[in-house]
């Protein structure tokens, strides 16, 4: 039995920086490659995951016929049996690490359920726990038009879009399974207002004004040891800039082949909005996502 | 009843699956019958089991919940059963393909999740899992006049010493909606796989219905960082025994099967057998429409390095 705990964001929101966090809890010298953290099992809409695990190809099912073979899925893979294709992940040495009694993995599916009526991700009985982890809307704007190489017009409707989904294109196979996103603000209700599985907030801002004191709530709430000397060494292995040394240096997988500027550690500020949105974006964003970002302090500031 | 060639056996089936070689019953008994029946939820005794499926000895059972169950048994049997609403029609690519698959590594036969054409005579494979554009490549290069041999799967004879023989499975392409439009394929396009899906069945230009000698393995790779070869789009390099040993057994048609089975050594001897035959190499390119022309540049160029027979097959 080896539990999930999901890492779950909405799109440039800054997963990948806490899964780099996370890792780096483990790593003793070197910091945790960019490019060691991101096997398929890692990630709950990995294809080739689903296939290998289900010996079914995902490509001839519609992503409601794959999405209700999921929640099976996870919990297989939570309860732990014999699978000879998993190995640990890539990257440091992990027998140091804290976090080794889960599984993490990355999700940007909002919490939805299936046509049978089972939650997508397979409830309780895959998950002991989830992460959340959330960024000021008006900031993942920007961020996501780079990603999706787009108009910052065009990543706002997304956002604005109850039925957003990543990956859902039914004109070809696309390289992941269909993750729908619900819009920014449906992402976040999905997941605060189930119950299936205890949710732990992290603000992407908290992260970034003092990442050792946020990690070590984010671990104290989900049990798991918080040693200070670790969170430290794990939040400077983890800095923006040594992250995006990293990525001029050997470029990142996972991230999109075209970007606007060509890098996916972008720019990792907070309140960059204030440069980059237009007046009418900011009211535009800040219109269709209020009640929500009042529910985590975005708009506190400028009541 | 219908009858069919796939991969080297002859297959006695009351489910119909177009775009497959038909064959002529014969007087023997086939190799592999499919056939309807019921087909249990659980299989006793399994020594493997997975969310969605039991394996126990040489019996496989497999479920798409809402679709089809069936049950792989001895390498020489399938009896599939529909699940609530769906057609056979709509069912049978499972249990030609998935079903299929496992039925070859319950029989202890090497099996590659690969497309294949035909150079020169010879039968070069591409590799790669379920998106990496192996469909897309082939059909791109039959465009070209290159031979088709396989979409999806190939089972290779003759690893254990001699000449390693490539099966043919099938006689059509299957490709999404979007690669047709983009390889100009609408015209030798035929009924969708699924009712649902928007993936096609696609007649080749040309083919062939019979086992050809191997001539290679391609492992196809996106040209992405942080292996993006600079200054080069289109990289294509050999593998030595290690990695090919490797790469053949993690490009099995399910690779956590020859595990499961204890094939290892089964793919070990594949992969020298493939390296007898010509080698595998890895094929690192942009997965994109607009970078083909400048693939099949590159694999020409290098079909005629490795002494295959230069131009079209």
């Amino acid at each position: 039995m080896k539990p999930i705990v999901w890492l779950a964001s909405f799109p440039k929101s800054g997963n990948t920086w806490l899964r780099l966090l996370l890792a780096n809890l483990a790593a003793t010298g070197e910091p945790c490659g960019i490019n060691a953290i991101g096997t398929a099992r890692a990630l709950a809409s990995s294809r080739q995951w689903f296939d290998e695990a289900s010996l079914i190809a995902s490509g001839l099912l519609t992503a409601e016929e794959s999405d209700r073979m999921r929640p099976a899925l996870y919990r297989h893979i939570a309860a732990g049996a014999a699978d000879p294709t998993e190995n640990d992940e890539a990257g440091p040495d992990r027998g140091d690490d804290p976090l080794r009694a889960w599984r993490l993995v990355k999700t940007h599916d909002a919490w939805t359920r299936t046509t049978t009526g089972e939650p997508l991700l397979g409830g309780r009985a895959a998950a002991r726990a989830a992460m959340l982890i959330v960024r000021d809307p008006r900031d993942v704007v920007a961020s996501l038009a780079n990603h999706n190489n787009s108009s910052l017009d065009e990543a706002a409707a997304l956002m604005g879009d109850p039925r957003s989904a990543l990956a859902s294109r039914a004109d070809r196979q696309p390289l992941q399974l269909r993750q729908q996103l619900l819009g920014w603000s449906g992402f976040h209700a999905s997941w605060l207002d189930q119950s299936d599985v205890p949710v732990h907030l992290v603000r992407y801002e908290d992260l970034q004004a003092d990442a050792p004191a946020a990690l070590g709530a984010l671990l104290t709430a989900l049990g798991a040891p918080a040693d200070p000397a670790r969170l430290a060494r794990a939040a400077e292995l983890s800095a923006f800039e040594r992250l995006q040394a990293q990525e001029a240096e050997s470029g990142f997988r996972e991230g999109p082949v075209r970007m606007a500027t060509g890098r996916f550690f972008r720019s990792g500020r907070s309140g960059g909005w204030r440069e980059e949105l237009s007046v009418e974006l900011r009211a535009k964003i800040e219109a269709d996502h209020s009640p929500m970002m009042r529910r985590f302090g975005y708009l506190d500031d400028e009541a | 009843m219908f009858h069919y060639i796939l991969s080297g056996l002859r297959v006695a089936s009351d489910l119909a699956m177009p775009g497959l070689i038909d064959a002529d019953p014969g007087p023997a008994p086939p190799d592999v019958r499919i056939c309807a029946g019921d087909v249990p939820l659980t299989l006793e005794g399994a020594t493997h089991t997975g969310a969605n499926w039991q394996m126990a000895a040489d019996r496989i059972l497999l479920r798409v919940p809402g679709i089809v169950r069936m049950l792989i048994d001895g390498g020489h049997a399938i009896t599939w059963q529909c699940e609530e609403s769906t057609t056979p029609a709509d069912a049978a690519i499972f249990v030609f393909g998935s079903g299929f698959g496992l039925l070859i590594h319950l029989q202890q036969r090497c099996i590659m999740h690969a497309s294949a054409i035909a150079v020169g005579g010879r039968a070069v494979l591409f590799c790669g899992p379920s998106g990496a554009g192996k469909s897309t490549l082939a059909a791109a290069l039959g465009a070209r006049g290159y031979g088709h041999i396989a979409d999806d799967q190939c089972v290779l004879s003759g690893i254990e010493g001699g000449e390693v023989l490539v099966h043919p499975d099938g006689r059509a392409h299957k490709l999404w909606e979007q690669a047709i439009a983009k390889l100009d394929l609408a015209e030798r396009s035929g009924p969708p796989i699924r009712t649902a899906l928007r993936k096609f069945f696609v007649q080749p230009t040309s083919g062939s219905h019979a086992a050809l000698p191997l001539a290679a393995i391609y492992i196809l790779g996106e040209a992405r960082t942080p292996e993006l070869v600079r200054g080069e789009r289109v990289a294509i390099s050999a593998l030595n025994l290690a990695d090919a040993a490797i790469a053949v057994r993690l490009n099995a048609y399910r690779p956590a099967m020859v595990e499961r089975l204890g094939q290892a050594g089964l793919y070990l001897q594949a992969a020298a057998g493939v390296m007898r035959a010509g080698g595998v190499f890895r094929l690192v390119r942009p997965m994109a429409f607009d970078a083909m022309d400048e693939t099949i540049a590159a694999l020409a160029a290098h079909w005629e390095e490795i002494g295959l027979a230069e131009g079209v097959a």
